[in-house]
This record gives structure tokens, C-alpha cells and sequence, in this order.
């Protein structure tokens, strides 16, 4: 092993909520490594920053829905973090975008209402803030006539299918197929958004696409209008066939959940951050109730990482970070820590409704009020290892990404320096 | 109401009747197949995959062993296309009573069941996951079959014949004029339509629903016992070979590679309902240390799914009555007019999967009889539509294919390898909304993921196809989602678990599917599906 490196706050997880902390930490100051097993959940989510889509009853203003939502769930991380840190991260994170490396590419939207964005199978999912390559599809109100534009290149995304299940939802929508040649069967979102990125390959495309249009629709297309330009592809788009265009967010890998990737990961390497993945985190050594280091594994070296401070946004059960094993115990796989929200031993775990609430659903590392893991002082915890959410069922997977991922940093920032002898 | 006439009809789709219904088309015989739900959907499809050697039944029970032997051999010629023919080790592990191995090797000898004995050391070098501490090791010629693939060849074979099948046709009325049983009343499950089929003569070959059969025909003491086991697939192929303990047959004591997986079985215990799919947790967890002991580790791979199914065990109130012979053999051929003095209607239940051919045969012997028309049995060198050429299936063989031509096929469930043009077809042959139906045709979603890409895909190519409305086509993926779900949550752990939160994300985080306009709809209506 090499020498131990030392930083003063060590970011366990490339998802959303590890790399905002990451970067909120080095926009601050702070010396911080973010170390990964690999890229996280953002290529596998649809790129939308979610805050609270269903309460359960859908909710059309997060903004005003979350403090009675938090009310009603003590234990859910929104009520730990409070209404006002959620606007706070997600207008920060609408401003990081802008800044981004993408150049044009925003955010659209906000707190205060949810968009209704068709999903691939056609059903309307609320959003806070979106994509502005996506905003055009928002049903909330009026859409007007609306094209779904498929192509049998891609299996990920079936236009008849979703125009189908939208007009049940009373919009005016019909389907089309267009050709696209590709060298292998298997294509998807993301081999076509680089197509796409080609400017002579999209004219060509939107040549064949107008001649199957009707005037005053508009047209939608599954998430793949780009991935090194999406604001140009889009753009350009919309002015070829003189309409608005919207993607549809489809099976991963998500074109747009990698942007969201891209923007965060040039964000914390503008900032002076340093980000390492495959580096799984396969030990830590602990000093009474403090993380003093984690060892990494990784194909070159192994390594030891020392700071005072550690956010642990390395998921859940999802990622592999939380563990039910074969004899049905859990545990935290980073530092060992205590879970919470786990079912007694004689109780069950999961049931056999699939859409009823799994018992299994809400476990996370238990945390004080300050998101602080329980029985580590100096462990923050953000993001999908928090308990007490099920965010793929309430659409508040971002916003507590963002919010957690933030007060983490803000946790670090605050008490930076203070603990002695740690730093190098 | 819509009258169909045959001169045989078979009630029960399962191998069995699908072998009845086949052995009769062969012989010319006008025949109509009729199944409750769908075709080998009930115990024929809820096994681990094994084509018996006999190995298992050599000291039990000689002479299932002398049969599955020879249906082994018969059925490696016939239906080759069905089967992968990869052999099988008997191996006696620290938990075995070491002096078994001599009586099963003797036991092999005399039912002639192939059977060497090799060096642990080979065994282990081809079956390296092995528990490394085996003392004994036996090569025997067991093989994996795909049931669904044998009863759907069968199906075309009959229908190719004049035949006809009928899945998702339940039998209402079994009718019966004085001591003659005369045909029976079906209905469909997908418009409720009835259908009067009157026949010559009526097979009852609905397994561990023969008696709820014999009782609609006001014959009684046709008694099944359904006995219940758990079977329990893995995401690798732990072993090359169907692995099997040497020692009297036990729970958990075969690992079965078929396919892309695994499955390891099974346990016996009796209930009242053949219905009866519970799982309990006990029996899992006894079957994962089932698992440690042949394959260390086993407990760290995935486990897939988990499924029951109900063998038929066969006790003859009558028992005095009949030979007596009958009633310890595996399988079960009631005659009723010899038995009940009822003309008309026959009974074959019983018996396992590698013996359905002769079950079948013995049953048409049976029928011919009944029928004054006794023509020969050609089952045993027929070979079933798609196994004309004779080869075995190989693992590898879909892979081969989609390696030769990237740019060609698009496929849509990558675990098992399915491409686009095998979905279309089977949906467009089966006229089916029914994506249960498709996956036990094509092994759609039967890999590590579960469905959770290719469903999506299959349920916008069965909309687009079959011109479905939405309302149908939601139900079909929510139908799915629901069914999936009663095989993987008594086993989730681990990285099955993983795969289960990234299917979740898909269907509820990306798709939504939970606020779909049919999600509301919670009437599992059948899916409609008449084989054409």
C-alpha cells in the first residue's frame, strides 16, 4: 500500500448526493476526494430532478406539499432536512447546470409545481425541475397535438405504446416510425444520442422526421438527442422542424442522467475536487467513535484515504452498499454501521402484493437529526443509504440527493478544521 | 353453443396429455387437447428441468428406474431439440451414508441405467465448484429438457395433424349418458364462451386434478395426493452436469443446469390443494444449506426465482379392485370400464416427466381398445416437429447465432437471448396478450434481470403487433410484474436484491408503471389465448 493520503473530507460515492457534496466541498474550500466503486445511480434515473411526486396522491406543488409530507413522516429524510435546504439545493443545483460544461443546457422549473413528463410507457410522472430538452412534453397543461416519434433502431422506446396510454390520459397523441440505420442490432439511447451529436447525420434525420409531421404537433422523442451538445442537438432540432421537441426518458442507460453525471463531474474538478473510481471502499479504520481512514481497492494500487470528515452517499440496497444476505441480515458493507428501519427478526420483509409498500423498502443507515451516522460522529450520511424514504415510489429520489448531498458539505464546512491532528 | 366433435378428447395440457393428444394424432385418431390455463403451465412446468437416467430410482424403486432409462434413450431420439444432453455425476458427499454407493451402483446394473463410476478427482476437475470433499462419483447419462419446448412441439405436431388444441379451455361438465362418458363442456377463459365437446372416448389426464375430473364424471375414489416441492433457480450454471447426491432420494438433493441457470430441488410435502403455491420461508433456507453441501458457496450466488410445483401421487381407493401391480407403480392407468364399469373415459395420472411418452403410449393402448381400432404406437421414432434433424440442443447455440451477425437481429430479452423476430413470431402464433405465456414459450425474462429490460420492449411489440388497445397492453405488463413478483420475493437477498431495486427504479422511477390508467384495474382477467 502507498502512503495514506489525506484530505479534509473523503466522499464515498459517485451518485447524485456523493457528487454534490463533493462539489458543494470544494466550492467551499475544502480539500475532498469523492472515491467510487463505479458511476453511480444518475445513468440509471431519467435525469429529471425529482422532490416529491407522490404524497402518495400526486402532488402537483412539492414546494407547498413538503412540509405537511414531512410532517407526516417523521423519520423520512425531508423531515430531518427541512423544506427550506430542499429549495436551497435545487436552485444551487439549477445554477451549476447553467455553469456547466454542457453549454446551453438548464434546468426548467422549480419547486412550486410539477411538470407531468410522459414516461416511455406513457404514463404522465411528476417533476420539479427538468431538462429544458424535456419541458415541452409537460402535460399539466394544455400540450396540444403531440407526434411520438419512434424507430425500430431502438427497442428501448415503443412511440405507439406511449401515444396510446397518453390519449387515455386525454392527450392528443399519435405515433410515427422513422427509419434509422445503425451497424448494430443492438442500439441504444446512448450509441443514438451520439449520432445525434453528428450535425449532417441530425439534418438528415430531421428531414426524413418533417415529412411524416402535421402541422401545429409537437414531437417527442425517447432521451437521446445528445450527449457531448444536447442544448445544440435540441435546438437545433426545434428549429429544423419548426416545433417544439421533448425527450422521453427510457430504459438506461440514460442520456440524460449521464449529463447530469457530466455537469456534476466537471463542477467538482472545476472546483478543485478529485474524483477516483474503482476504488471500492473495502475497509476503514475507526478510532472509539471516529472514522479515522478508509482503505480502497482498486486495479493499480491499493490506497488509504485520512480526513476528519466522511459523507457516506454510497446507496443502498440498490448499489450493493446495504447488504441482506442469504441468512437474512443486514449490514452497512462501508464502515459496518447501524440500519434502521429493518424488520424484526419474526416480521416480514417482503410481502407478496408488488404494489403494496415492501417492508424491506425503508431501510437505511440510522442518523440523528444532523444526518449524522449513528455510532460515527464524523460519518455524514446522504443520498439512497438514508432510511425512511422510498423514493422510487414517491419521486423524491433527486431532491433528497441534492438537499442530503448539500448538508452534508454544509456539516463538513461548518465544522472544518475543528477536529485536531487529523489534518496533513 | 359451439358443439366440436372428436373421436378422442384429452383433458389436461400438461406433458402427459399433450403426449396423449400427440401419440393419438400419430395414430390417426381425430383429437382435441383442452387445458384450464396454459399449455404445461401446472406441475409439467414447475419441475427442475432433469431428464431422469433412472439413477435416482435405481435402489428405490427398479422398476421407474428400468422405464426412465428407456424413455431417456426414447426421448433423446424423438425430441432431441428440447434437450441438452449434458450428463450427470452422482456423487457421494460427507453428508451421504458412504455405504449407499455400492447398493446404487449395484442398483444401476440391474435396471440397466449407464452408470461409471469415476475417480472424485475427474469429477471434480469437470465440475469444479464441487463440494471438494466427495469420496464417490458415478457418470450416468441424466440430461436437462425444456418441458415447454417438448409440449409445444407436440402441440404443432398435433395440430399440423387435423388436431386441436385448446389451452385456457376449462372443463365445466364432464358429460356422461348412463355408463357411457360422452365428452365434456369447456369453457374459455377469455370470452367465457362454453363449447360442447362430445367424444368417443375421454382422457383424463389432468394430473394432480384427476380426481376433481373423475368426480365430474360421478367416478369415485380416484384419490391424488398432491405432493408439494420447491425448486429454486440460480443466476450460473454452478455445475456443468445434473448433480446429483448418492443416497436415498432427499430433499435438495439435485442441481439441475438447464439453460443459463441452475435449479436446485426439491422437497415433498403433501397438501389438500394442487393450487397450493405457498413458499415458506423454512423450506428456503433449508434448501440454500441443501446447496452448501453439494456446492460450497452456494448460499453467495443468486437466486433467481423460486417456484413450486405438485406432483401427482397416485392412491386407488378401489385399490382391491385392480392389479395390484398398479398401485406401486409410479404411474397410474385407470381404465373406468373395467374399473367403474363406465365405457369412455380413461385415467393416466401419476408417473414423472421423463416417463410421459409411455404414459401416453400405454394410455392410447388403452384408448385404441375402447375405440375397436387398435393401431400401432410410433411415438418412440417419430420425432417431434423441430427435432427432425436430430441434434441436441447446445448452450451457446443463441450466442453463436447473435456472435455470426450483430448487425442482423435485435434481441429483446438479452439473458436468454431472445431476438425480436422469435418474439414476434411466437406472439403472432400464439395470438396471445398473455406475457406469462410468451416467457414460458421463449424463456422471455427467465435470466438474472427477471424481465426487468425486455419487458418494457415485449409489451410495446405485443401493443404495436396485436393491435392492442392500451388498457391491454398495460394489464399484460402489469399482469406480468405481478406474477413475477409471487417467484422473487421469498428469495431475495443479496445481489438478487440489487437487481430487484434496479427493476423497481425502472418500472416505478422511469416508467411509472404504478400510475398507469390500468393500474387501478386489479381483475387478473385472463389473457386471451387460443393456439392457432
Amino acid at each position: 500500500m502507498r502512503g495514506e493520503l489525506h484530505y479534509d473530507a473523503v466522499v464515498i460515492g459517485a451518485g447524485t448526493a456523493g457528487l454534490v457534496a463533493g462539489v458543494r466541498l470544494a466550492e467551499g474550500g475544502a480539500r475532498v476526494c469523492v472515491l467510487s466503486k463505479g458511476v453511480g445511480s444518475t445513468h440509471l434515473a431519467p435525469g429529471t430532478i425529482d422532490v416529491l411526486g407522490y404524497g402518495p396522491g400526486r402532488v402537483s406543488s412539492p414546494g407547498a406539499a413538503l412540509e405537511e409530507f414531512a410532517a407526516a413522516h417523521p423519520e423520512h429524510p425531508y423531515a430531518l432536512l427541512g423544506a427550506d435546504a430542499v429549495a436551497e439545493a435545487v436552485r444551487w443545483f439549477g445554477e451549476c447546470v447553467a455553469a456547466g460544461p454542457l453549454a446551453g443546457y438548464r434546468y426548467v422549473g422549480g419547486l412550486e409545481h410539477n411538470v407531468l413528463l410522459p414516461t416511455a410507457v406513457g404514463a404522465l410522472r411528476p417533476s420539479a425541475l427538468v431538462p429544458e430538452t424535456m419541458a415541452a412534453g409537460d402535460a399539466s397543461s394544455a400540450l396540444g397535438h403531440v407526434c411520438l416519434v419512434g424507430t425500430r433502431a431502438l427497442r428501448d422506446f415503443h412511440a405507439s405504446l406511449c401515444a396510446s396510454n397518453l390519449a387515455r390520459a386525454g392527450v392528443t397523441a399519435r405515433s410515427v416510425e422513422v427509419e434509422i440505420e445503425t451497424d448494430r442490432a443492438d442500439q441504444n439511447a446512448l450509441g443514438l444520442s451520439r449520432q445525434f451529436d453528428d450535425p449532417a447525420w441530425r439534418a438528415a434525420f430531421a428531414a426524413r422526421l418533417a415529412l411524416k409531421l402535421q402541422a401545429d404537433e409537437r414531437v417527442g422523442l425517447p432521451a437521446m438527442l445528445g450527449i457531448r451538445d444536447p442544448h445544440g442537438v435540441w435546438s437545433d432540432l426545434e428549429h429544423r422542424l419548426g416545433r417544439p421537441v421533448f425527450e422521453i426518458p427510457t430504459l438506461p442507460p440514460s442520456v440524460p442522467g449521464m449529463r447530469v453525471y457530466e455537469i456534476l463531474r466537471s463542477a467538482l474538478r472545476r472546483a478543485g475536487g478529485r474524483l477516483v473510481l474503482g476504488a471500492e471502499v473495502v475497509s476503514a479504520e475507526r478510532s472509539g467513535s471516529r472514522v479515522v481512514s478508509v482503505a480502497t481497492r482498486s486495479a493499480g494500487h491499493d490506497a488509504r484515504y485520512a480526513a476528519p470528515w466522511f459523507v457516506l452517499a454510497a446507496g443502498g440496497f440498490g448499489s450493493g452498499a446495504i447488504e441482506l444476505d442469504s441468512r437474512w441480515a443486514t449490514h452497512e458493507r462501508v464502515f459496518g454501521l447501524p440500519l434502521q428501519g429493518v424488520p424484526a427478526v419474526d416480521q416480514p420483509r417482503f410481502v407478496g402484493d408488488y404494489l403494496a409498500e415492501q417492508p424491506m423498502a425503508r431501510v437505511g443507515v440510522a442518523v440523528d437529526s444532523q444526518l449524522r451516522a449513528t455510532g460515527a460522529e464524523n460519518v455524514l450520511v446522504a443520498g439512497a443509504a438514508l432510511p425512511g424514504a422510498v423514493p422510487w415510489r414517491e419521486g423524491s429520489g433527486e431532491g433528497i440527493a441534492l438537499a442530503s448531498g448539500s448538508h452534508a458539505a454544509q456539516m463538513v464546512l461548518a465544522g472544518a478544521g475543528a477536529p485536531a491532528g487529523a489534518a496533513a | 353453443m359451439a358443439t366440436l366433435s372428436t373421436e378422442v378428447l384429452v383433458i389436461g395440457g400438461g406433458a402427459t396429455g399433450a403426449g396423449v393428444a400427440w401419440d393419438a394424432a400419430l395414430r390417426g385418431f381425430d383429437v382435441v387437447l383442452v387445458d384450464r390455463a396454459d399449455l404445461a403451465e401446472g406441475t409439467s412446468g414447475r419441475f427442475h428441468g432433469l431428464l431422469h437416467s433412472g439413477g435416482r430410482y435405481a435402489v428405490k424403486d427398479p422398476r421407474a428406474a428400468e422405464e426412465c432409462i428407456a424413455e431417456n434413450r426414447a426421448l433423446k431420439t424423438i425430441s432431441p431439440d428440447s434437450i441438452e444432453d449434458i450428463g450427470g455425476f452422482f456423487v457421494t458427499t460427507p453428508f451421504d451414508d458412504p455405504a449407499y454407493a455400492d447398493v446404487f451402483a449395484k442398483g444401476c446394473r440391474d435396471t440397466g441405467v449407464d452408470c461409471e463410476e469415476v475417480d472424485p478427482a475427474q469429477a471434480l476437475r469437470e465440475e469444479p465448484l464441487l463440494n471438494p470433499a466427495i469420496s464417490r462419483a458415478f457418470r450416468v447419462p441424466d440430461a436437462n429438457i425444456d418441458v415447454w419446448k417438448t409440449v409445444w412441439a407436440m402441440a404443432r405436431g398435433i395440430q399440423q395433424r387435423g388436431g386441436r388444441v385448446l389451452p385456457y379451455h376449462e372443463v365445466v361438465a364432464v358429460h356422461r349418458s348412463g355408463d357411457q362418458v360422452t365428452g365434456a363442456r369447456v369453457r374459455g377463459a377469455a370470452t367465457g364462451e362454453e363449447i360442447d365437446i362430445e367424444a368417443r372416448v375421454t382422457v383424463n389426464a389432468s394430473g394432480a386434478w384427476a380426481g376433481a375430473v373423475a368426480d365430474m364424471a360421478g367416478i369415485e375414489g380416484v384419490r391424488v395426493l398432491p405432493g408439494r416441492g420447491i425448486m429454486i433457480a440460480m443466476n450460473h450454471r454452478l455445475v456443468n452436469t445434473c448433480v446429483n447426491r448418492c443416497q436415498m432420494p432427499t430433499d435438495g438433493d439435485i442441481i439441475v443446469p438447464i439453460r443459463t441457470v441452475c435449479v436446485i430441488g426439491t422437497t415433498d410435502v403433501n397438501t389438500d390443494d394442487p393450487d397450493d403455491h405457498t413458499v415458506l420461508q423454512t423450506e428456503v433456507d433449508a434448501m440454500l444449506d441443501d446447496g452448501e453441501k453439494l456446492v460450497p458457496g452456494f448460499r453467495q450466488a443468486r437466486a433467481l426465482r423460486v417456484w413450486t410445483g405438485v406432483r401427482p401421487l397416485f392412491e386407488d381407493s378401489k385399490a382391491a379392485d385392480t392389479d395390484s401391480r398398479d398401485v406401486t407403480r409410479a404411474h397410474a392407468l385407470l381404465d373406468h370400464a373395467e374399473r367403474d364399469g363406465v365405457q369412455g373415459f380413461v385415467t393416466i395420472t401419476g408417473g414423472k416427466l421423463t416417463t410421459f411418452r409411455l404414459m401416453a403410449e400405454e394410455t392410447m393402448n388403452a384408448v385404441s381398445k375402447h375405440l375397436g381400432d387398435e393401431r400401432p404406437c410410433t411415438t418412440k421414432t417419430e420425432p417431434l416437429p423441430g427435432s427432425e434433424e436430430g441434434a441436441t440442443y447446445r448452450l451457446g447455440e443463441r450466442l453463436g447465432r447473435k456472435e455470426a451477425d450483430l448487425a442482423g437481429e435485435q434481441l429483446i430479452c438479452e439473458c436468454e437471448m431472445v431476438p425480436r423476430r422469435k418474439l414476434e413470431q411466437a406472439i403472432e402464433r400464439r395470438a396471445t396478450t398473455n406475457l406469462d405465456d410468451i416467457r414460458r414459450l421463449l424463456r422471455l425474462a427467465m435470466g438474472p434481470c427477471q424481465g426487468g429490460f425486455c419487458i418494457y420492449r415485449a409489451t410495446g411489440i405485443l401493443h404495436g403487433l396485436d393491435g392492442l388497445t392500451a388498457e391491454q397492453a398495460d394489464e399484460s405488463l402489469l399482469h406480468f410484474l405481478r406474477e413475477r413478483w409471487k417467484g422473487v420475493w421469498p428469495i431475495l437477498y443479496g445481489d438478487q436484491l440489487r437487481q430487484a431495486r434496479l427493476d423497481e427504479w425502472i418500472f416505478h422511477g422511469v416508467l411509472d408503471v404504478e400510475h398507469l390508467p390500468a393500474a387501478h384495474a386489479q381483475a387478473e382477467a385472463p389473457a386471451e389465448t387460443v393456439a392457432r
